[in-house]
């Protein structure tokens, strides 16, 4: 409790939380803090429980044990508390999840007039604003298939950011993307960053990481290992594991 | 038939070479022969038992028979109509319940859409007909036969229902409650509008079997087209010819419904190549 005193209480804040599938134990006390205007980029090899650990953050994972604080409440457990909670927190996911039998403009449109119940014109320009920001406002009026997935991508940021989140969780949001169009979805994420938004990023991406992050996370069998600066971390891992798993990237 | 088993077929679909297509044409050959055989005997059939004797086919002229034809098939449409609305309602109900996750109303909607699907058509019918009214519930024929039918069919709706919200990706209802929506709105907003084109085809197809359930109207002292094709036949003596000229038009009011299966299945389907 002595950290609410503290001057500026984090946006995202994890404490002890532990979470089990089964016999499998996907976090293990996992204690982390996100500040504001924060950049947390979290990498670690496959099933280390990075994409868990991102997911309990809005509660799509419920977790066994342990606090997770929002801008220091404590996340809800259910009911129209968590939806608020969650409208408030941005998520972009890897398969992008555009609502697939809507336009463009329709899905940037519907949470914001149904769930914050704006106005439907007003909904409709910053729609409009934000897609040109992102660079598909000439897509607008297509449905998602008929896009790119790096178009897809970068409008499933923008619906997203049309409810103006105090923070945006990325779960691998460029995983499942051609090489050529995950670069232009890291330009609107190193944009955002750029502009102060806070950021919890779950990524494979390690050169976007150095750039981008204010600090690296690296996690390993549910665990958090190893948090440091970027510079630190990719210059002297401090862990053999960190250290086995930059490697095992560069012979690639 | 739809427009997903079409792309499935051509998927398998491999150009036949030379010997395949020499193959392919004397098949065709044999059974177009066949055919034309099978109809010839037939024809031939009906001429030796004096079926063709023109004192079957000349009520067709007469505009009475038409109009009673017409009136029967005007009830028939009513009846199928109503059910189907009806079903669907029930069969959406059921699929709600079936889906909640208390175990007590899920299991409930389990048991009552086992039982609409264990239960025979004829044996509603014989219990709104003859058990119904002496619990004091006294329907009209019109709904002795459309509520039968509607309660026979809304099991199987509602697992399609269920099948068709199953098949919507997951991370569409993730998604929508990332964005704050409730549990309900990503429901009626997301899932459903989604799941919905993807059941077009089976609903259609369980629209065709409504329509078929509706011929036990005949029990129920119903005038809908099997009815009425009843009643002509008893005046005049006239069996074949009519049964036939009715089994045509079934035939072709439950083509019409399927080309417009494959019409709307298409359109959405083309959309949501990738979710």
């Amino acid at each position: 409790m002595s950290e609410e005193k503290a001057p500026q209480i984090p946006v995202i804040e994890l404490r002890h939380v532990d979470k089990h599938y089964g016999a499998l134990h996907v976090l293990k006390d996992i204690s982390l803090s996100v500040e504001k205007g924060e950049v947390v980029v979290i990498i670690g090899p496959s099933g280390s429980g990075k994409s868990t650990l991102c997911r309990t953050v809005n509660r799509l994972e419920s977790i066994d044990s342990g606090e997770i604080l929002i801008e220091g409440a404590r996340l809800p457990e259910e009911g129209k508390k968590l939806a608020q909670l969650r409208s408030r927190i941005g998520m972009v996911f890897q398969s992008f999840n555009l609502f697939a039998h809507m336009t463009i403009l329709d899905n940037m449109m519907v949470a914001p007039v149904d769930v914050l119940h704006r106005p439907k014109k007003e909904a409709r320009e910053e729609a409009m604003r934000l897609l040109e920001r992102v660079g598909v406002a000439d897509q607008a009026g297509k449905v998602p298939a008929q896009l790119s997935g790096g178009q897809q991508q970068r409008a499933a940021i923008a619906r997203a950011l049309a409810m103006h989140p105090k923070a945006m969780l990325f779960d691998e949001p460029t995983s499942a993307l051609d090489p050529e169009m995950i670069g232009e979805v890291l330009n609107v994420m190193t944009e955002l960053a750029g502009e102060g938004m806070t950021m919890l990023i779950v990524t494979h991406e390690m050169n976007f990481a150095r750039r981008v992050a204010d600090r690296v996370v690296f996690m390993d069998g549910g665990a958090i290992v190893e948090e440091n600066t970027p510079e630190e971390f990719f210059a002297h891992p401090r862990t053999q594991r960190a250290r086995d798993f930059l490697n095992s990237l560069q012979d690639k | 038939m739809s427009a997903a088993n079409a792309s499935i077929r051509d998927a398998l679909y491999e150009a036949p070479g030379k010997r395949a297509k020499q193959r392919i044409a004397i098949a065709t050959a044999v059974s177009v022969a066949a055919l034309a055989a099978l109809l010839a005997l037939i024809i031939r059939q009906f001429y030796i038992s004096g079926q063709l004797n023109a004192k079957y086919w000349t009520l067709f002229t007469r505009y009475t028979t038409w109009r009673f034809i017409g009136q029967g098939l005007l009830m028939t449409v009513k009846v199928a109509l109503t059910a189907a609305v009806i079903t669907f309602g029930l069969g959406f109900v059921l699929m709600r319940g079936r889906l909640n996750p208390h175990r007590f109303v899920s299991g409930a909607s389990a048991a009552l859409i086992e039982f609409s699907r264990g239960v025979p058509t004829l044996l509603f019918i014989y219990f709104f007909f003859l058990a119904a009214p002496q619990f004091g519930l006294k329907l009209s024929s019109f709904w002795r036969i459309t509520l039968p039918c509607a309660i026979s069919a809304c099991g199987v709706v509602a697992e399609v229902f269920r099948s068709g919200v199953n098949a919507v990706p997951k991370g569409q209802r993730e998604a929508a409650l990332s964005l704050g929506m409730s549990e309900r709105r990503t429901f009626y907003r997301i899932i459903f509008p989604q799941a919905f084109r993807y059941v077009i085809p089976s609903m259609i197809a369980e629209l065709v079997i409504v329509l078929k359930d509706t011929t036990f109207a005949y029990v129920v002292n119903c005038a809908d087209l099997m009815q009425n094709a009843k009643v002509l036949i008893s005046n005049y003596d006239a069996l074949v010819s009519i049964y036939l000229v009715v089994a045509v038009i079934y035939i072709l009011i439950n083509y019409a419904l399927n080309k417009a299966s494959d019409l709307l299945a298409r359109r959405p389907n083309r959309r949501n190549i990738a979710a």
